[in-house]
């Protein structure tokens, strides 16, 4: 027995987690009450996480890390040097709320949402709140969230705001107050659910017990008051994104797999007869419901942001027709602004009739000439802040400047700026933040936290997520968090003072809500993508392999003396595929063997080249991160290595092209590990079809060439040239299996193409092409094949009938084999029409859509 | 004084449009000096659809769709609008200090005029309050400075078409000093909200005269821009910066609204076409002109 544990009886199991934690605490602290015990409702988790020892909990930490890793959890930061994601932080300590704290909030918010709701229905109807004066008609008409097109639509159900979120912080005084109200479209619901399973799955038998409230039953009404709202049986919802580039993207594409919809961008949506459509592989599909999370002003280039491409252009007119729903309305905005909450308890006696529940932060608009005085008078003492800037998720007080620790030159121009347009600006109280415990260094810390709150419409009224985000700061201070920024952030549990159910959906999280059909609703431009995705990692594997081929020739045992012819025509093919300059061929035929040897290595590593190996990987990638969400997490990770192995690598490359040959070997391995991925894990949905149709496609397009360049002349036998091309063709092996010889030209020709059981013949790729074809949607009573499948059926059935053996016999009088070429160069033509007709077929709604300005100009 | 306004656009494309949707901002507006005696639309190919409807401005708005593959579009808007020619002007001397209007916007609650006081899409800039300052010392009627500031304009700018394009930033036309009548109503706008007054900006066209001993050609004229400063207790007053003048009986006012993006004749998005090309005939005439039957 040591020492601990003779100690053990007179303390609770906690105790060892919260030696110093008193110490740290300055204002309100969450846990500690002022008697310094913890409050009662942490007590159940503070014995519970007293029950591990810190080395347990350390690695159960690890394991949440872990999860959030894995699951890909990230926000998009953007700087000057560009944008690059970063993983979500998660403190494993909860911020628990207290039963009946959580009721007043719950009844609060719901007041709140009630109370925004109505004032934007009233800014966007009657305008009774600007004429009587009641609310400052500049806080409106300078606001550029205030949509002007949008005036005088009533949506169903009068319900302009779907989904709100709250920004809250405890005073000094123990109360809450709001910090800022997020109304335009709400980030951060997502990220509060992925951390609640991430801390469920890490501590599953402390929840368990927690009597925390789940979340699950808030997602099922969020989705079944939006539904109800299309008056629709069947309705097709979407969650419209700005794309991979938008800084919760993350959040996007989890809320929509979580929710059902299928995640679009605007260029996915065109507008017929006044209604939206969603352009599918299997045609327009008619859009009930957008769940938007694309400012309103960017949603319709044709009536708001002229150039936004984020938008669809008719979308406003359409919600004018009553033919959809968007959520929140467009201009919902307008009550983002700070600003406002310094009118909103009057606001609230005059819209609601009652007083309002929770305060919000002391704000004096500059617009009012008293309180732009007192706010000036006061300066130093104040934060202002921009009435109309936009927020992120990571920055809700964007612009947010401190007067106090302005210099006087500073502080006399922020002056000018108030008395000059006050109407722009706002001062508010500094705030004070309570603490709560996180996890520092192996023990609890107080730290200052923010709390978000979500609220959204179920159909009938509001409701509350019982649990929401914190945020906290790594350390004790408390300026990070007074600007509305906070580097982690904590799962929250709103504790009930009975047992709640056990049952949770959160088991399937990764389930949608609602079953879906399953893939009918593939948008056309992600299809596309997918369908590009297949050609580019196809062709990033063939033009490796061609380049270590001529590496081989080059510096290895094959020895460059040995076959200039060879070499010089692996050169032409590379000039062909355009990787090489039209110079490289010339020094190839010349046997400038170093000068080649140069322009490889720079074809290798250069990072700048337009056409090298990293610009390849480079257009790979993007390809793919257009189309992550619908990529498993190891397909991504493999194809982050390759470019990583290449970025690493180029150096090494440059530098021995000994070195350069094991580089490529290892990144064919992980385009063959991908290409695995795709053929292994992917359901055989219409994704996988079109997908692998590119890849198919961009195959028998690379072989043709490469027959087409390396056997159509001389005497391919004798110079090696059959060798390479079975090599280049992968198909070495097999014809040494079948035919126990050297090669000859008219068993390699059948073998690469018109053999239909080789993997790499045109043949195979033409018969899975077809097959492809017939599993994509199509219009089945047609009387005649549709054109890219007849373009299909009849490169398949000439490739049966071709007569191999004549093919390679026949040559002209400069032994150039005339018919081969022809059948080939016909070959190529009907692969690349084939190509084109699929995409016309499939791809065609994805066209530019841009705007014309008839202009003024005259006199 | 009464005219006939023939405004023809045509939109040609190098490929097939599939569909284009437009908003049109074409009918006259009727106001306090100016009926409209009528007003007609000729779409050509015939649209899918088309609504007409009023905006936020109050203006008359046309949204039609051509939901048919086309290469061509053409436009055609014929008015006949009679203009008040005896409308008093107000004394510019007797109109309210400048630096009262924005209160008496608010206390008066005109919505009307605290609309136009803030900057809009095509009016941001930060060169404005400078420029604008001169024209306002203290206590200065509000349409005195502004026509002084129009003057200023007029003298200091020089009008060069084909130099700028409507997204052409205010910024950049002060520093080149330059531009076509849009630029200087965007620009003049600019520097009065700037100083926080109420400022519109009005789309129509303007009658112009051929050279003595000419024939007037037809197709010759243009759509024209100008503003209208609100001066309070004598209402809107329009001001045209490009002619350095005050709007009377040869200006028709088609639309208003707080920039160019509010009102544009013609705003279009279209899905396909390739290149496009477009031709504006514009042909303003007074009736006394029209040759007899």
């Amino acid at each position: 027995m040591n020492e601990s544990e003779l100690a053990a009886p007179l303390q609770r199991p906690g105790d060892a987690l919260l030696s110093g934690y008193g110490d740290g605490v300055r204002g309100f602290d969450e846990m500690f009450g002022a008697d310094g015990q913890p409050r009662a409702h942490w007590g159940s988790l503070l014995d519970e996480l007293g029950r591990h020892s810190a080395g347990e909990l350390a690695q159960l930490w690890t394991t949440a890390d872990r999860l959030v890793r894995e699951n890909g959890t990230t926000y998009n930061v953007y700087d000057e040097t560009g944008d690059s994601a970063r993983p979500w932080r998660m403190d494993p300590i909860p911020f628990l709320i207290a039963p009946d704290e959580w009721r007043a909030l719950e009844a609060g918010l719901i007041q709140r949402a009630r109370l925004l709701n109505a004032i934007v229905d009233d800014v966007y109807g009657h305008q009774h709140l600007l004429h009587s004066g009641a609310l400052p008609a500049s806080l409106i008409f300078g606001n550029d969230n205030f949509l002007r097109p949008v005036h005088g639509i009533s949506p169903p159900k009068g319900v302009h705001l779907h989904i709100l979120a709250f920004d809250l912080a405890r005073g000094a005084d123990d109360r809450w107050w709001v910090m800022s109200d997020r109304t335009q479209a709400p980030s951060g619901a997502g990220y509060a659910l992925e951390n609640r399973i991430v801390l469920s799955r890490t501590l599953p038998d402390i929840f368990r017990k927690s009597r925390a409230h789940r979340l699950a039953s808030f997602f099922q009404a969020m989705s079944d008051g939006l539904l109800s709202l299309t008056g629709r049986d069947d309705p097709l919802a979407v969650l419209l994104t700005p794309g991979p580039r938008n800084e919760t993207y993350f959040e996007h594409a989890y809320l929509a797999r979580y929710l059902g919809f299928p995640l679009i961008e605007g260029a996915d949506l065109t507008v017929r007869d006044n209604r939206v459509y969603l352009k599918t592989l299997d045609g327009l599909k008619q859009v009930d419901l957008i769940l938007r999370r694309v400012d309103g002003d960017y949603c319709d280039p044709l009536e708001l942001r002229n150039e936004s491409l984020l938008g669809v252009a008719g979308l406003v007119e359409a919600i004018r027709a009553g033919n959809v729903v968007v959520a929140n309305g467009l201009g919902s905005g307008v009550v983002e602004s700070d600003a406002l909450m310094a009118f909103y308890p009057k606001l609230c006696r005059e819209l609601l009739g009652e007083d309002l529940q929770i305060p919000s932060i002391a704000t004096w608009w500059c617009g009012q000439p008293a309180e732009r005085d007192y706010v000036i008078e006061n300066l130093d003492n104040l934060t202002i802040r921009p009435a109309f800037a936009r927020t992120t998720i990571v920055n809700s007080h964007a612009g947010a400047v401190m007067p106090g620790e302005l210099n006087a030159k500073a502080k006399a121009q922020l002056t000018e700026r108030l008395q000059l347009a006050g109407h722009a600006y706002f001062g508010q109280e500094m705030a004070s933040f309570s603490t709560t415990p996180s996890w520092h260094e192996g023990a609890l810390a107080p730290r200052p936290m923010a709390l978000r709150m979500f609220v959204c419409f179920d159909g009938t009224g509001y409701r509350v997520m019982p649990g929401g985000l914190t945020r906290a700061t790594d350390d004790a201070d408390i300026g990070a968090i007074r600007l509305g920024q906070g580097q982690t952030s904590k799962d929250v549990w709103a504790l009930s003072d009975r047992p709640v159910s056990e049952f949770s959906r959160l088991a399937a999280a990764d389930q949608p809500i609602r079953l879906r059909r399953s893939g009918s609703n593939l948008a056309s431009r992600v299809a596309d993508n997918l369908f590009w995705l297949g050609r580019y990692a196809e062709r990033a594997e063939s033009s490796i392999r061609l380049l270590r081929a001529m590496i081989m020739r080059l510096s290895g045992e094959a020895g460059a003396g040995d076959d200039p012819q060879t070499l010089a025509r692996l050169a032409l093919a590379l000039v062909e595929l355009g990787h090489l300059p039209e110079s490289a061929g010339r020094l190839a035929e010349a046997g400038e063997l170093q000068s080649l040897e140069r322009e490889l290595a720079l074809l290798l590593s250069d990072p700048e080249g337009p056409n090298g190996l990293l610009a390849l990987l480079a257009d790979l990638d993007r390809i793919a991160s257009i189309v992550r969400e619908r990529l498993s997490a190891d397909s991504w990770r493999i194809l982050n290595n390759l470019r990583e192995r290449a970025l690493q690598e180029g150096a090494v490359i440059r530098l021995d092209m000994d070195d350069a040959a094991a580089v490529l070997n290892a990144m064919l391995a992980d385009l063959s590990a991908f290409s695995g991925m795709q053929k292994e894990n992917m359901t055989r949905g219409l994704g996988w079809h079109v997908m692998d149709a590119g890849r198919r496609t961009e195959r028998a397009a690379h072989i043709t060439t490469l027959m087409r360049e390396l056997v159509t002349d001389g005497d391919p036998v004798a110079d090696g040239r059959l060798d390479l091309l079975l090599e280049l063709g992968d198909s070495s092996m097999t014809y040494r299996t079948r035919y126990i010889s050297s090669p000859r030209l008219a068993p390699v020709i059948d073998l690469l193409l018109t053999d239909d059981t080789n993997p790499r013949a045109v043949a195979f790729q033409a018969q899975q092409l077809a097959a492809h074809v017939r599993a994509l949607p199509r219009a089945t009573n047609a009387a005649t094949l549709p054109r890219e499948e007849f373009l299909i059926e009849s490169l398949t059935s000439r490739l049966r009938l071709a007569d191999v053996q004549a093919l390679a016999d026949a040559k002209d009088d400069d032994g150039v084999r005339v018919e081969l070429a022809a059948f080939l160069d016909k070959t190529d033509a009907q692969i690349a029409e084939f190509s084109d007709a699929f995409a016309r077929k499939y791809f065609s709604h994805v066209l530019p859509t841009r705007s014309a300005y008839a202009g003024t100009g005259g006199p | 004084m009464i005219y006939d306004v023939s405004h023809r656009t045509t939109f040609a494309y190098t490929a097939d449009v599939d569909i284009s949707q437009h908003l049109l901002h074409l009918e006259p507006r009727a106001s306090r000096t100016q009926i409209v005696q009528r007003h007609g639309l000729t779409v050509d190919p015939a649209p899918t659809r088309s609504k007409d409807g009023v905006d936020y401005f109050g203006n008359r708005t046309t949204y039609l769709t051509v939901e048919q593959p086309h290469d061509r579009l053409t436009i055609l808007s014929q008015s006949r609008v009679e203009l008040d020619d005896h409308a008093a002007m107000p004394d510019p001397e007797a109109t309210a200090p400048w630096e009262e209007l924005a209160t008496i916007a608010e206390a008066r609650g005109e919505l009307d005029a605290q609309q136009y006081m803030f900057e809009s899409p095509f009016t941001g800039s930060r060169t404005a309050f400078d420029y604008a300052r001169p024209s306002f010392p203290p206590g200065r009627p509000v349409l005195a400075g502004a026509i002084d500031l129009m003057n200023r304009i007029f003298a200091e700018f020089k009008y060069e078409g084909g130099v700028t394009d409507i997204y052409t930033p205010v910024d950049q036309v002060m520093e080149e000093r330059r531009g076509v009548c849009q630029d200087f109503a965007h620009l003049q706008i600019a520097c009065l909200r700037a100083l926080m007054l109420p400022a519109r900006y009005v789309s129509g066209y303007l009658m112009t005269h051929p050279p003595p001993g000419k024939e007037k050609l037809v197709g010759s004229d243009a759509s024209h821009a100008w503003l209208s400063v609100w001066t309070a207790g004598h209402g809107w007053v329009d001001l045209d910066p490009t002619n350095d003048m005050l709007p009377s009986d040869e200006h028709i006012t088609v639309a208003w609204g707080r920039d160019y993006g509010d009102v544009s004749p013609i705003a279009g998005m279209v899905l396909g076409g390739g290149m496009q090309e477009v031709d504006v005939a514009v042909d303003v005439r007074a009736q006394e002109d029209r040759p007899a039957d």
